[in-house]
């Protein structure tokens, strides 16, 4: 603000003669100026943001397009010295080579099934968990709810070391058995947490009337909280599903036959059977990425659909877990600026 | 209902943190039976040189890593907080980082930093500026594995961002009538809303990126050159499973949990008195 005034000040002291006539300048032409000053100022600014905001999204999408640059070098030849936005030479090629270089597919088939059953197995227990958290009374709710944020500040790559140990002493080394057993907690706490948070926001009217019509716990959960939570549970698939995907330390320490290996740790096998044949390695990384971009972007575009029919205009929007409400993206609120 | 959860959580984290205690004072090579060994684990690996240099690469690394990714969320969430037009795609590019998978993130990152083919080295060529060796170096790898960490901000500006949308219009509102000019609306209203959440933030980034380290040091590093990179996690991973030392490995996470055991209690009584206000 102080700098802004100076100018004008400095001008008026310039030309005028007396210094108080100077200070109060008529009134029609600092009007004028400060329009002036507004548009332009607001214009920049925001077209500053605009090519902030674009340079900022282009800065983390060019990892991604580098990858797929490096994944259609042509192998043998020598990398290019000079900056390459577009492959010299595109070799398709590299993307059936690796399957035959590294037993790639079986690793895939190995993580589809991990990945699949921990999904599975995480959506019966967290949203178990997370109805019983909604229907609890409030003491063994406060509890409950409180473990699992805990288990959210620990991180489960904290305890690997006793879980191997636990696992070796169960004879459960080397088996799927110890890389699904997350999902026994819900896989992440959060998980259980986003349908306690959905399931929450179900009045209990509902629930009433239908234990009238005799209905048990399982039905409610089954019949009622379900259907109604569908959102949180596609979020939940993806993020449970990916989780398994992605997964490198729990295949790392708990298997040890080659042919259980999963995705994850399959890269770090090509990584070490040739480290410098960068495209057939950049292509397996493609390989094991598309799958998890590909469903984070569905999820956004079907929660975005969903969100913009039901949760639009709710109440208890606010309530509504991060990932629900960053996804569907904020309508309630126009720019604040 | 809620069996398997709390079954769950008692067999895979509360049985485990209470097993690595008791693990942090025997031998045990996971193939005979373990014997009592007292304390004499802790004084083997305070002994050991390469354990002070662990610890004091993790220190460094936490401890710059965390801070500049809670920073670059906040940076990030005010550029990409207004809704318009194309700042989902903006938003989605800087998450996308986030999800992409640990080992391919880490993989990805090598290549982006090869010291001869990189596209980092050749855009700093390209632009005439001096390109280091990064990950090679013994002086600059750390500091790679520190840009590598910081630059995932995806979860936390998704947080900032929500957290910045419960602030109620209301207070907004208040300081347009009163004149208060962008700069001054951020530093008075803006910040002190998001300040638990970037406390919040920043105590959770400190205590992943000590333990989400294992994985980049693995693939990227393998601990070196020299020791440059080798962190506590790496250096447990190394004595349990490559020397079957899993006493000493315990002994060691026990250091790792008094380190992040003070954060995340702080960050638990912080969310504990949160939860209570939101919940009254």
């Amino acid at each position: 603000m102080q700098r802004r005034k100076t100018p004008q000040r400095a001008s008026g002291a310039a030309t005028a003669v007396k210094p108080m006539q100077a200070l109060s300048a008529p009134f029609g032409s600092t009007a004028l100026q400060r329009i002036v000053r507004l548009w332009r100022r607001k214009r920049i600014g925001r077209l500053l943001r605009h090519v902030l905001a674009w340079s900022v999204a282009a800065l983390y999408a060019a990892p991604l397009l580098w990858l797929l640059v490096a994944s259609l070098q042509p192998v043998g030849q020598p990398p290019p010295r000079t900056l390459a936005w577009f492959p010299q030479g595109v070799a398709w090629s590299n993307y059936l080579e690796i399957f035959r270089v590294a037993p790639l597919g079986r690793q895939i088939g190995n993580s589809l099934l991990v990945s699949v059953a921990g999904a599975l197995i995480t959506l019966l227990t967290a949203s178990w968990a997370g109805f019983a958290m909604s229907r609890l009374p409030a003491s063994s709710r406060r509890w409950l709810v409180g473990l699992a944020l805990l288990l959210m500040l620990i991180p489960s790559s904290a305890v690997w070391l006793p879980r191997y140990v636990l696992f070796s002493g169960m004879g459960l080394l080397d088996s799927y058995a110890a890389l699904v057993a997350p999902a026994l907690l819900g896989t992440r706490s959060l998980l259980a947490l986003m349908y306690y948070w959905s399931f929450h926001r179900i009045s209990c009217e509902i629930y009433d009337s239908a234990s009238l019509d005799g209905a048990g716990v399982w039905a409610l959960w089954r019949r009622i909280a379900l259907p109604l939570a569908r959102p949180t549970t596609l979020a939940v698939a993806v993020l449970a599903f990916t989780h398994y995907w992605s997964d490198f330390v729990d295949p790392l320490l708990f298997l040890k036959s080659t042919q259980r290996f999963t995705i994850a740790v399959g890269l770090r096998m090509l990584q070490q059977m040739d480290a410098t044949n960068w495209p057939l390695l950049m292509a397996a990384v493609v390989v094991m990425v598309a799958p998890v971009l590909v469903l984070y972007l569905l999820l956004q575009i079907i929660l975005d659909k969903d969100a913009s029919l039901h949760l639009r205009s709710s109440r208890l929007w606010r309530d509504a877990p991060i990932h629900l409400q960053l996804s569907a993206g904020s309508r309630t609120k126009e720019e604040r600026r | 209902m809620a069996a398997p959860f709390v079954f769950g959580a008692l067999l895979l984290v509360v049985l485990p943190a209470f097993l690595s205690f008791a693990l942090a004072f025997v031998q045990y090579d996971a193939l005979s039976p373990p014997t009592w060994r007292g304390i004499e684990n802790f004084a083997v690996i305070f002994r050991r040189e390469v354990f002070w240099i662990a610890l004091r690469n993790t220190l460094v690394f936490a401890f710059s890593a965390a801070p500049l990714q809670a920073l670059g969320a906040l940076m990030i969430a005010l550029l990409l907080h207004p809704e318009r037009r194309g700042v989902r795609v903006h938003r989605a590019a800087v998450y996308l980082t986030s999800v992409l998978p640990d080992v391919a993130y880490a993989l990805i990152w090598l290549w982006l930093l090869n010291p001869l083919y990189g596209p980092i080295n050749l855009t700093l060529a390209w632009l005439g500026l001096p390109t280091p060796a990064w990950l090679v170096d013994p002086r600059t790898a750390l500091a790679s594995l520190v840009i590598v960490a910081a630059v995932r901000v995806g979860e936390g500006m998704l947080l900032l961002i929500a957290a910045w949308r419960t602030a109620p219009d209301s207070i907004y509102d208040a300081a347009q009538i009163d004149g208060a000019d962008r700069l001054r609306t951020f530093w008075h209203i803006t910040l002190p809303w998001l300040a638990p959440w970037l406390l919040l933030l920043l105590i959770r980034d400190l205590v992943m990126a000590i333990h989400s380290s294992l994985t980049p040091v693995i693939l990227m590093t393998g601990g070196g050159p020299g020791y440059a990179t080798t962190l506590l996690p790496f250096l447990m991973y190394e004595e349990a499973f490559t020397h079957l030392r899993l006493g000493e490995a315990a002994a060691m996470m026990v250091v790792v949990f008094a380190l992040i055991g003070p954060p995340i209690g702080l960050a638990g009584w912080l969310t504990r008195r949160w939860w209570r206000e939101d919940a009254a």
